[in-house]
């Protein structure tokens, strides 16, 4: 794999310890931050993208601080504008991977316009979104997928508005790779990351996570007692149709695994100017403009 | 014989006067005439009235005058409309089916000369549209012009379309030429001299100069949202993406715009924006970011009457505090204002370099009136060797292998620091948000908070290297001094000539290079021995306030205009005396 033009092929020996900073985390106890943190190290040492090999954009949120403690190319952008940061980085390098950690507030409350856009223009990009219901760092208020009567100090009488379904609307807004997992399942977890960065495409990935501090209900014994694997039902993520359905269902039953995949052109694909090559790598001296000028004498 | 001439078309949005005032002037520039073309339109696609002024010269030209030497109304509203700008012996061409004007209908007393615009092209088998093309031929014979000037013009406009489209419109054009020409011909009192034409020039408007400029400086990524008075530029870069190997994206919204241009900075890229105030409202909380991370940004800001929505349409220049003091926090920045197509060009060029070097965002304040008027600039202009700066960007073979790195070094004389771009061997770091330390991990920590800080303010003593003072043009010891900025330069340095004219000394002192402020510069410059007149567009004196809060120099004497209408040097004439 050759990413930003400089080759890999010597060095073997990325691990997830090779994401160090020295650093400590510094979410709470039992925060699902902590299995979606182990499961993308993992992913990206399965992939040998190193430090120096990728991008990061983080959004702002909990999910955001992971930056501090992870040991590569990383932006930390505005709240809710990671899609479009790491879009452009994007065609700017389109042979670099980028990968966006985010959260549910970041990418469906403040950058919620973005996610839509992102998904139908189809850039080559992951997006990993955090969602545990809850804004944990501004203290527990709820977020754009808390579900209906969900008590937090925004709503202290329950949440009244419908959730948003960061899968439904991912699949109908034109992402061609929607998945969602579970934060307490690291290998499961970690092979959807590498399906979803390996997909040539707007990637999806809406982790399920609990928030040990802001959040009594939704605990992993809740979410274990509940989850279902849809490869484990001969499930074929080829139908939007079907997928929105399986995106839709949400109480006894909670579907996990890829629900949407396909194959279409993404935004590098379809731009003239990277079809001769990486614009970072073009970036010359002067152009010269000679014929350019004759439309204008 | 004259020396100078204004033509005016009016008629409805849709009836092709845009068009034609490009192609009017553009028969004259090829000739070695100088030409200003302007507009005014309300903010609708079709209806409405629209006018384009285009005055032709034997000189170079800065500004429209308020002569009236040809009216061409495509409608009877373009004659009321504009009755009360006529002058003694302005011509209005007009078809008498729309009205039948009387001469006793005008005073000063015109010379009416009724063209069937619409008879004509009917005769002719042509779309009613056309009849721009008829009162093309017909001002080309009043003005005693070049037929087959105006003929190549319309070959070359209609070139994609093929032969039998070039020669018909052209010989509707000839048709409104020769009727003139057998109705009219003893009217030579609007025959422009002739000239000696020395280079080829272009006819561009500010919009399509900061395109090129852009694309001269190596840009090759931008993300603009429409909106007027920048949509020109758009076109260019949509227009000439793929040739040029640049990817012009149109964002979700200005937000995502700047956001976009800041990923692909950050990736390695020169890119750019381009907004007018309101969709510049929604970059604010970018401009802050870009100025937290260090990235390379130019923004093309395009004034227009506000607040908020404003008069989409129409210009103003009241953005110039707004540009200097947008973003949360203190961070540093540069702003310029050109004030016509070629200094847009030139500072787009600049603005690239500056961006780089100090790794900063990069205003060029533009505004409807340079942005959507063409202008003539020469072409040796735009063939000059043009010098690329990247500033202390890493190659990617320079990082250390040992890990030490340091992306926000404080070992900066400037306060600028080594920047390494996404893929670089041994150059991974964070672009963030939060407050940091050198290598971008975040900190809250008393001493790294002032020591970064201070790190990212030091550009600003850095950039004294590159700061223009403001250009003195005229009488060094004038009675008079206008002070002005951005585009009332072209009627300031008119009025000035006028005000010669009537053995009144002259001088004015322009600023193009708008912040950091250049406090010497000026402080020597404006003394307090002449007369000192401010003049800008907007309604509380912007620029005349930077000057007191940079230098405690007070204009007490301005001449402010906020009606969305470009200065006419006679105004400034008027007001002065």
């Amino acid at each position: 794999m050759v990413s930003g033009g400089v080759s890999r092929k010597n060095d073997m020996t990325i691990t997830a310890d090779s994401f160090k900073t020295g650093f400590l985390p510094t979410w709470c106890p039992g925060c699902g931050d902590f299995g979606i943190w182990m499961s993308l190290k993992d992913a990206l040492a399965k992939l040998t993208i190193g430090p120096d090999d990728g991008l990061l954009v983080y959004g702002i949120g909990c999910h955001g601080n992971m930056y501090d403690w992870m040991n590569i190319y990383g932006c930390a952008g505005l709240h809710g504008r990671t899609l479009p940061i790491a879009q452009g980085a994007k065609l700017a390098n389109h042979k670099l991977p980028v990968i966006v950690v985010s959260g549910d507030g970041d990418c469906l409350g403040e950058g919620g316009n973005h996610f839509m856009h992102a998904a139908k223009r189809n850039p080559d990009l992951t997006v990993i979104i955090h969602d545990n219901q809850v804004y944990g760092l501004t203290t527990g208020q709820a977020s754009p997928t808390a579900k209906q009567g969900f008590k937090t100090k925004s709503t202290p009488e329950g949440v009244e508005d419908e959730p948003v379904n960061p899968l439904a609307l991912a699949i109908t807004s034109g992402a061609t790779f929607v998945a969602r997992g579970f934060a307490g399942d690291i290998p499961g977890l970690t092979q959807l990351i590498i399906q979803a960065i390996s997909h040539k495409g707007f990637a999806v990935l809406d982790v399920l996570q609990p928030c040990a501090t802001f959040d009594k209900v939704h605990t992993y014994g809740w979410y274990r007692q509940r989850l279902y694997k849809l490869e484990a039902e001969n499930y074929a993520p080829d139908h939007k149709l079907r997928a929105i359905e399986r995106a839709m269902e949400w109480g006894d039953r909670i579907p996990t695994g890829i629900f949407y995949k396909e194959e279409r052109s993404t935004s590098e694909d379809r731009e003239p100017a990277l079809a001769g090559g990486v614009l970072v790598h073009s970036q010359s001296d002067e152009m010269c403009i000679d014929e350019l000028l004759k439309e204008f004498i | 014989m004259k020396n100078s001439v204004t033509w005016k078309i009016g008629g409805e949005a849709g009836f092709g006067i845009i068009s034609a005032g490009t192609m009017f002037a553009r028969t004259y520039t090829r000739a070695g005439y100088h030409a200003l073309v302007t507009n005014e339109y309300p903010s609708l696609i079709r209806g409405g009235h629209n006018l384009v002024t285009v005055r032709i010269a034997t000189e170079k030209i800065e500004a429209l005058n308020r002569d009236v030497h040809v009216l061409v109304a495509l409608n009877r509203e373009s004659v009321d409309f504009h009755k009360s700008e006529l002058q003694e012996g302005s011509v209005i061409i007009y078809d008498p089916k729309d009205y039948e004007w009387n001469i006793s209908d005008f005073s000063p007393s015109t010379v009416l000369l009724p063209v069937p615009f619409s008879k004509m092209v009917q005769e002719l088998k042509g779309e009613p549209v056309m009849r721009n093309t008829v009162a093309l031929g017909a001002s080309m014979a009043v003005f005693g012009g070049p037929f087959e000037g105006l003929a190549k013009v319309i070959e070359d406009q209609f070139a994609n379309k093929g032969n039998a489209v070039i020669d018909h419109n052209v010989a509707i054009a000839r048709a409104g030429y020769e009727y003139v020409g057998k109705n009219f011909s003893g009217n030579q009192s609007c025959f422009l001299s002739p000239v000696v034409k020395r280079e080829d020039q272009l006819l561009l408007n500010a919009s399509e100069a900061v395109g090129l400029g852009a694309v001269r400086a190596g840009l090759k990524f931008a993300a603009i949202y429409p909106m007027t008075p920048i949509n020109a530029l758009i076109s260019f870069l949509a227009d000439h993406a793929g040739k040029l190997g640049i990817v012009y994206k149109q964002p979700e919204d200005e937000i995502a715009g700047i956001m976009m241009a800041i990923g692909a900075s950050l990736a390695g890229v020169r890119s750019m924006v381009a907004t007018s105030g309101g969709g510049f409202a929604l970059m604010v909380e970018g401009l802050s970011f870009a100025g937290m991370i260090e990235v390379p940004l130019v923004i093309d800001l395009g004034m227009r009457v506000g607040p908020a929505t404003g008069m989409p349409t129409w210009t103003e220049q009241a953005e110039l505090q707004f540009a200097i003091h947008a973003g949360h926090g203190e961070f540093p920045r540069i702003v310029l204002a050109p004030s016509d197509a070629a200094e847009a060009y030139e500072q787009t060029i600049d603005a690239f370099n500056l961006a780089d070097r100090y790794q900063v965002p990069v205003f060029v304040l533009t505004d409807k009136y340079i942005n959507e008027s063409q202008w003539c600039a020469p072409v040796s202009l735009f063939k000059k060797p043009v010098v690329i700066d990247r500033g202390k960007l890493a190659r990617g073979d320079d990082l250390p292998a040992d890990g030490s790195y340091r992306r926000y070094s404080l070992d900066t004389q400037d306060g600028v620091s080594l920047r390494s771009t996404p893929g670089m061997k041994n150059g991974h770091y964070y672009a963030n948000s939060y407050e940091h330390d050198e290598t971008g991990h975040v900190t809250e920590k008393a001493a790294n908070r002032v020591a970064i800080v201070e790190k990212r303010l030091k550009k600003m003593i850095a950039m004294k290297a590159d700061i223009q003072p403001p250009s003195v043009y005229g009488d060094v010891d004038g009675e008079i001094t206008f002070v002005s900025w951005g585009s009332c330069k072209g009627p300031v340095l008119e009025a000035m000539k006028l005000l010669k004219q009537k053995k009144k000394s002259v001088r004015v002192v322009h600023f193009s290079w708008i912040y950091p402020f250049p406090v010497e510069e000026t402080k020597r410059i404006l003394t307090m021995k002449s007369r000192m007149i401010i003049v800008e567009q907007n309604v509380t004196g912007q620029l005349a306030s930077l000057i007191r809060e940079h230098t405690g120099i007070e204009i007490t004497e301005k001449l402010l205009k906020y009606d969305g209408r470009p200065w006419y040097p006679e105004e400034l004439v008027e007001k002065t005396i």
